[in-house]
C-alpha cells in the first residue's frame, strides 16, 4: 500500500472507529464530553492525514489505485472496494475534514448546553458522518459511491432528526430521507442499467449513446435528491430543523454537495450524453434563479441560507450542465468554505439571540464583531464581491456557461448573481447593522473560543481560497489563468450593485419594507411561484408518495394481511388434527402407511 | 483388528456406558452421582477429539464402513452428546437425584445406536442400530415422570408418562411396519446387503415394501403423518432431554434413511422420489401451520421441528451427493441452533414455571445474553442471515433447485414464510414484553456452557460456513460418488443428477 492510499485509509477509517467505539461503549457516550472529545481528536487526524495527502498530490496528475474484491460470483469479481486518490479526491477529502472539524468544534460549544448523553449522541452521529462521507469520495467505482452516499443519507436523517421528540424535526428527517431516497431509486436504476450494459460499476466506460443518456439521466434523479435541485429541493428548507452546525456540514458544504461530487467523478459518462448536460444546465439555472427568489423574502436566517445553498447547487449543476467540470468543482470548493462560514456565524448569532428571525437580530455587529465580520465575509464571498473566494468560483462557472455559447442561462445565471448579492446584503444590514430589534440582541455576547476559531479558520479560506484556483486546477489536470475580462467585470458590478442596492433599502436601520420588496414578495409568494413550490412538493413529492403509500397500504398489505389471516386460521382449523389420543396416533400412522403403500401399488 | 478399528467409536460410547454402569453401582447408595453428567460430557468431548485422530475408514465384513460420511455423522452425535450432557447435567440431579445413572447410561446406548447408523451397509444391522437408538428414548422420555418441575400444576405430572407412551406406540408400530417393509425388499432383492440390493429391478411388492420403509421411517423423522407423537413428548418429557430427542435421533434417522435410500436404493429413486417429497410437503404445511396456533413453547418448538425435517427431505429427495452434503450441513446447523432453543426454553421455564410466550417475558431485561442467544437460534430457525440457519436452508434449497425439483423448492420456501411469524413472535415475547414479576434465570455452568457451544457454533458457522460445507460435501461424495461397482446400475436419468 503506497503512502497517499494509506492516508486516505486512515482518513476514512479513524472516525469509523470513533463511531465504532462509541456506539459500543454507550457508557462512555452517555457521558458526553469524552465522546465529543474522541469525536474531534479522530477529525483532527483525518484531517492531518488528508492534508498530508493532499500536499502529497501537488504537482501530480495520476491515479492511485487501491482495490479488494468486494462481491464475487463463481467466475469473476463482480465489484471492488478500496481507495482512489486523485485530483479530486484528494481535495474533497481536505474540503470534507477541514469542514467536519470545524463544524465538530463549533459544536463544542453550541451544543454545549443538551444532555450529555445528546450531546455524545450527537459527535457520534458526526463521526459516522465522517466516515460515510469519505467512503463516497474516496469510492474507486459507482458502487461504493453509492453506499458512501446511502450512508450519508442515513447519517444526515440522524442528525435532522437529532431533536426526535420536536415533531417538526422528525417530520422534516422523513421527508429529507423520503425525497432523497426516492431520487436514489434513479442510481440504483442507473447502477444496475450500468452493470447491465457493461458488467462493471467503472465511471470510465464506453456507452451506446442511448444507453449513455439513460444511465446518466438516472444517475441524475440521484443528483437533483441530493443536491436539493429543483423539483425535490423541498427537503432542504425544512432540514433546517436540524442544529445550525449539522446545517453548515450537512447541508450547506458537504452532503448536499455529493451530487455535485457524483457527476464530477462520472464525468466521462456524463460527456457522453449531451442530452442528459443540457438538462443539467437548464435544470441548474432554473434551480439557482428560483431559489434565489425565494431566499429573497425568507425572514429566517437559516431558511435564507438553505435556499441560497440550492440557488449555489444550482450554478454548480448548471456549469457541470455546460461541461465546465473543474468551474463546478472548484464552486463546491469555495462554496464549502464560506456557506459553512455563514452558517457557523448565523449559529453564533442564533446562541445569542435565541431566534432565527432576522427580524429580531439588528446591531448585531457592534455587540459581537467577530460574528459580525465572520458573516460579512462570507456573505462578501457568496455575494461574488472581487478578491474573495466566490467572485473567482463563480466568474470560473459563469465564463465556463458563456464559453458554451448558453446565452439565456447565462443570463439567467448572471441575475442570480445580483439577486444572490441583494439577499444576502439584505440579511447583513438587517440583522447586524442598525439598532437592536429585540432584548436579546441587545445583551448580545461573543461566544467562546470553541466557537470563535472555526469562523476565523473559515474565514481566512473562504477569502483567500480564491487564489488557489491555479494549483486547484492542475489537480484536477486543467490549465487555469485568471484574466479580468469583461465578463468578469459584469458579475462583479452586479454583486456590487445588489449590495449597494440592499444597502439603499435596509442600511443604517431602516426596517420598514420598502415597495419594491413587497413587490418582489407578492411575485415570490404569487400563485405562479406557490404553483411551482407546489409542483415540486405535492405534485411530484407528495403524489409519488401517495401512489406508493396507496399501493402499499392496500394491495400488499392487504394482501399480506389476507395471507396472514388465512395462514392462521388455516393453522386453527388444523389443530383439531392432534387429538391428544393415542390411538388416534397409531391409526394416523397406519394409515400413512397403507396410504404409501397404495400409491406405491396403484401408481 | 482393523474390523474393531472402523467400529472404535460406538464401541468406545458403548465402552463409557460399561464404566458410567460400573461406577454408578459401586459407589455408595449416598453418595453425589451430580458428577456423572460431567464424566458423560467429557468423555464424549474426547471421543469426539478422537475422531480427529483416529482413522475408522475401512469395512467391516460389508456389514458397517468408516469413512468420512460416518464419521462426520458420528461427530455430530457426539456433538450433540456433550450439549446435551451439559445442559441436563443439573436439571438430571435435581429431579431424581437418585437414578441419574441409569438416565446417562440410556442416553449412552442411544448414542452407540446413533454411532452404528451412518456406518450401517446391511439391513438387519441398521435396524438393529435403529432400536439401540430408539429403545432407550422412550426409557428417557419417561424419566420425569416422578416430579413435575416445581410450582407447576399437579394435574400435568403424569405428562412424561403419556409423552413416552404415545412415543413408545406410534415407535413400536412403525418398526412393525419398517420391518414388513424390509422383509418385502429383501424378499425381492435377495439380498440383505445395502451396496448390491440396489441392483434387483422393481418388483410391486418391492415398491411396497419401499413404501412401508419410508411409512417407518418417517416416525422417527417427525414427518407427516407419522408425526403426532411429537409435540405431546417434547411437552411431557424433561427439556433438555427434549432438546436432544429433537435433534439426534433425527439425524441418525436422515443417516439411516440416506443409508437405505440414497445408498441402497438410489437406483430406485422414481418409486421413492415423489412420495418422499409429498411427505416433504405435508410436514412442511402442517408443521408450519399447527405451530401458528400453539401457545406451549415446546409443542411450538415440536411442529416448527416437523416442518424443519420437512424442508430437509426436499434436499434428500434431490438424490445426489451434493445434496446430501447438504443435508449433512442442515443437519449440523439444526443440531445446535434446536438445541440452543431448547435450552435457553429450559432456563427461562426454570424461572418463569411456565413453558409458554410468557415464560420469555422481558428476557431482554431479565438476562440480555440468554435473550440474545435466543435471537441467534431463533433468526437460524427462521433461516436469517448471517447465522447459519441461513446457510443450511439456502443451501438444501439450492440443492433441491439443481436436482430439479423446483415445486418442492418453492413450497418449502413459501411455507418457511409462515415460520418466520412464529419465530419472531417468539423473540417478540423475549424483547418487546415487560418483565413483570419475573426473575432472571438461574443457570448452572453446565447450562451455561453447552448454550454458548450453541450459539459459538450458531454465529461462527453463520459467518464462516466454508469448511463445514466444503467438509459435508466431501462426506457425501465418499458415501455415493464412488466409482461405480460394477453391481450398481444407475437408472436414475442424467438429467436429475448433479
Amino acid at each position: 500500500m503506497s503512502r497517499p492510499i494509506t492516508l486516505a485509509l486512515v482518513a476514512t477509517l479513524t472516525p469509523a472507529l470513533v463511531a465504532l467505539f462509541l456506539a459500543a461503549t454507550p457508557f462512555i457516550r452517555r457521558r458526553g464530553a469524552p465522546a465529543a472529545a474522541l469525536t474531534v481528536l479522530g477529525s483532527v487526524v483525518s484531517f492531518g492525514a488528508a492534508v498530508m495527502l493532499l500536499l502529497s498530490r501537488l504537482g501530480q496528475t495520476g491515479t492511485e489505485l487501491f482495490t479488494v474484491p468486494w462481491i464475487r460470483s463463481s467466475a469473476r469479481v463482480i465489484a471492488e472496494a478500496g481507495v482512489h486518490v486523485d485530483g479530486v479526491s484528494a481535495s474533497m477529502l481536505a474540503v470534507v475534514c477541514f469542514v467536519a472539524l470545524c463544524v465538530q468544534v463549533f459544536s463544542l460549544g453550541y451544543m454545549h448546553d443538551e444532555p450529555p448523553a445528546d450531546f455524545g449522541r450527537y459527535f457520534t452521529y458526526h463521526a459516522l458522518f465522517l466516515f460515510s462521507m469519505n467512503v463516497l469520495v474516496i469510492a474507486p467505482n459507482l458502487l461504493q459511491l453509492f453506499v458512501g452516499w446511502e450512508l450519508v443519507g442515513v447519517t444526515s436523517y440522524l442528525l435532522i432528526g437529532f431533536y426526535y421528540k420536536k415533531p417538526s424535526a422528525a417530520h422534516a428527517a422523513v421527508k429529507a430521507f423520503w425525497v432523497t431516497k426516492f431520487a436514489d431509486m434513479g442510481i440504483l436504476f442507473a447502477l444496475l442499467s450500468l452493470f447491465v450494459a457493461t458488467g462493471t460499476f467503472a465511471w470510465n466506460v464506453k456507452l451506446e449513446p442511448a444507453v449513455a443518456t439513460a444511465v446518466t439521466m438516472l444517475l441524475f434523479l440521484g443528483v437533483v435528491g441530493k443536491s436539493a435541485q429543483f423539483p425535490l429541493h423541498v427537503w432542504l428548507p425544512d432540514a433546517m430543523e436540524g442544529p445550525t452546525p449539522v446545517s453548515a456540514l450537512l447541508h450547506a458544504a458537504t452532503m448536499v454537495a455529493a451530487g455535485v461530487f457524483l457527476v464530477v467523478r462520472a464525468d466521462p459518462l456524463f460527456v457522453q450524453s449531451p442530452t442528459t448536460r443540457t438538462v443539467m444546465l437548464v435544470l441548474g439555472a432554473v434551480t439557482a434563479l428560483f431559489a434565489a427568489l425565494l431566499a429573497l423574502v425568507q425572514t429566517d436566517i437559516k431558511k435564507v441560507l438553505a435556499y441560497s445553498t440550492c440557488s449555489q447547487l444550482g450554478y454548480m449543476v448548471a456549469a457541470l450542465g455546460a461541461g465546465s467540470v473543474l468551474a463546478g468543482f472548484f464552486h463546491l470548493t469555495t462554496h464549502a468554505f464560506f456557506k459553512a462560514l455563514l452558517f457557523l456565524a448565523a449559529g453564533s448569532a442564533i446562541h445569542a439571540v435565541h431566534s432565527n428571525e432576522i427580524g429580531k437580530m439588528g446591531g448585531l455587529f457592534k455587540k459581537m464583531p467577530l460574528t459580525g465580520a465572520a458573516f460579512a465575509i462570507g456573505a462578501l464571498a457568496l455575494a461574488g464581491v472581487p478578491g474573495l473566494s466566490g467572485f473567482f468560483s463563480k466568474d470560473l462557472v459563469l465564463e465556463g456557461v458563456e464559453h458554451k455559447l448558453h446565452h439565456v442561462p447565462y443570463v439567467i445565471l448572471l441575475a442570480t448573481a445580483f439577486l444572490t448579492a441583494f439577499y444576502m446584503g439584505k440579511v447583513v444590514f438587517v440583522a447586524f447593522f442598525g439598532p437592536p430589534s429585540s432584548e436579546q440582541a441587545k445583551h448580545a455576547h461573543e461566544p467562546g473560543w470553541s466557537m470563535k476559531l472555526p469562523l476565523v479558520a473559515l474565514a481566512v479560506l473562504a477569502v483567500v481560497a480564491g487564489y488557489f484556483a491555479a494549483p486547484f486546477a492542475r489537480l484536477y489536470g486543467e490549465p487555469y489563468h485568471f484574466h479580468f475580462g469583461v465578463g468578469a467585470a459584469v458579475a462583479a458590478a452586479l454583486g456590487l450593485g445588489g449590495i449597494a442596492l440592499a444597502w439603499t433599502m435596509f442600511g443604517g436601520g431602516k426596517r420598514e419594507n420598502p415597495q419594491v420588496m413587497v413587490t418582489v414578495e407578492r411575485i415570490a409568494q404569487s400563485r405562479a411561484v406557490n404553483r411551482l413550490y407546489e409542483f415540486g412538493y405535492r405534485r411530484v413529492t407528495l403524489a409519488m408518495a401517495d401512489a406508493f403509500a396507496w399501493f402499499d397500504r392496500y394491495v400488499i398489505d392487504g394482501m399480506i394481511n389476507w395471507l396472514g389471516y388465512f395462514t392462521i386460521d388455516a393453522g386453527r382449523r388444523a389443530r383439531p388434527m392432534q387429538t391428544g389420543f393415542a390411538p388416534d396416533y397409531v391409526l394416523a400412522v397406519v394409515v400413512g402407511a397403507v396410504s404409501l403403500a397404495a400409491w406405491a401399488v396403484l401408481r | 483388528m482393523n474390523e474393531l478399528r472402523t467400529l472404535w467409536v460406538p464401541l468406545a460410547v458403548s465402552g463409557v456406558a460399561i464404566v458410567l454402569l460400573l461406577v454408578d453401582v459401586l459407589s455408595p447408595p449416598g453418595a453425589s452421582r451430580r458428577w456423572l453428567g460431567w464424566f458423560v460430557a467429557a468423555a464424549l468431548a474426547a471421543i469426539f477429539a478422537g475422531t480427529f485422530l483416529i482413522d475408522g475408514s475401512g469395512t467391516a465384513r460389508g456389514v458397517f464402513e468408516g469413512g468420512p460420511w460416518t464419521v462426520a455423522f458420528q461427530r455430530l452425535f457426539l456433538a450433540g452428546g456433550v450439549v446435551a450432557a451439559l445442559g441436563g447435567v443439573d436439571d438430571v440431579a435435581r429431579r431424581t437425584p437418585l437414578r441419574i445413572g441409569e438416565y446417562w447410561l440410556a442416553m449412552l446406548f442411544s448414542l452407540a445406536g446413533m454411532c452404528l447408523l451412518p456406518g450401517a451397509r446391511e439391513l438387519v444391522f441398521l435396524i438393529v442400530a435403529f432400536e439401540l437408538m430408539g429403545v432407550p428414548l422412550y426409557v428417557l422420555a419417561a424419566y420425569a415422570k416422578t416430579d413435575a418441575p416445581p410450582g407447576s400444576d399437579p394435574a400435568k405430572k403424569g405428562l412424561a408418562s403419556e409423552a413416552a407412551l404415545k412415543m413408545y406406540l406410534t415407535g413400536a408400530t412403525s418398526t412393525a411396519i419398517t420391518l414388513f417393509g424390509l422383509a418385502l425388499f429383501t424378499g425381492m432383492a435377495g439380498t440383505t446387503r445395502l451396496d448390491v440390493i440396489g441392483t434387483a429391478p422393481l418388483t410391486p411388492l418391492g415398491g411396497l415394501g419401499l413404501a412401508f420403509v419410508l411409512a417407518g421411517m418417517g416416525y422417527k423423522l417427525g414427518m407427516v403423518p407419522f408425526h403426532m407423537w411429537v409435540p405431546d413428548t417434547y411437552e411431557g418429557a424433561s427439556t433438555p432431554f427434549v432438546a436432544f430427542l429433537s435433534v439426534a435421533p433425527k439425524a441418525a434417522g436422515i443417516a439411516a434413511l440416506s443409508g437405505i435410500f440414497l445408498f441402497g436404493m438410489g437406483s430406485h429413486r422414481a418409486a421413492w422420489g415423489p412420495a418422499l417429497g409429498l411427505l416433504a410437503v405435508l410436514s412442511m404445511a402442517i408443521g408450519n401451520l399447527l405451530a401458528l396456533p400453539q401457545t406451549d413453547l415446546r409443542r411450538l418448538l415440536g411442529y416448527s421441528g416437523i416442518a424443519q425435517m420437512g424442508y430437509l427431505l426436499v434436499s434428500v429427495a434431490a438424490n445426489d451427493a451434493y445434496s446430501a452434503g447438504m443435508t449433512l450441513f442442515f443437519l449440523t446447523a439444526y443440531l445446535f441452533t434446536n438445541m440452543g432453543a431448547f435450552l435457553v426454553l429450559h432456563a427461562a421455564a426454570e424461572a418463569s414455571g411456565s413453558h409458554g410466550y410468557d415464560s420469555l417475558n422481558g428476557l431482554a431485561q431479565r438476562a440480555p445474553g440468554l435473550a440474545a442467544s435466543m435471537m441467534a437460534f431463533l433468526l437460524s430457525l427462521a433461516g436469517i442471515p448471517f447465522v447459519v440457519g441461513f446457510w443450511a436452508k439456502l443451501y438444501i434449497f439450492l440443492a433441491a433447485w439443481r436436482a430439479g425439483l423446483v415445486g418442492l423448492v418453492v413450497a418449502g420456501i413459501v411455507l418457511a414464510v409462515i415460520g418466520l411469524f412464529y419465530y419472531l413472535k417468539v423473540l417478540q415475547a423475549a424483547y418487546m414484553t415487560e418483565p413483570g414479576a419475573l426473575k432472571k434465570p438461574e443457570m448452572g455452568t453446565g447450562l451455561r456452557l453447552a448454550i454458548g457451544i450453541c450459539v459459538l457454533a450458531v454465529v461462527g458457522l453463520g459467518l464462516w460456513p466454508r469448511p463445514l460445507v466444503d467438509g459435508s460435501l466431501a462426506a457425501a461424495k465418499s458415501l455415493l460418488d464412488r466409482p461405480a461397482a460394477a453391481t450398481t446400475v444407475n437408472v436414475v436419468p442424467a438429467s436429475v443428477r448433479f
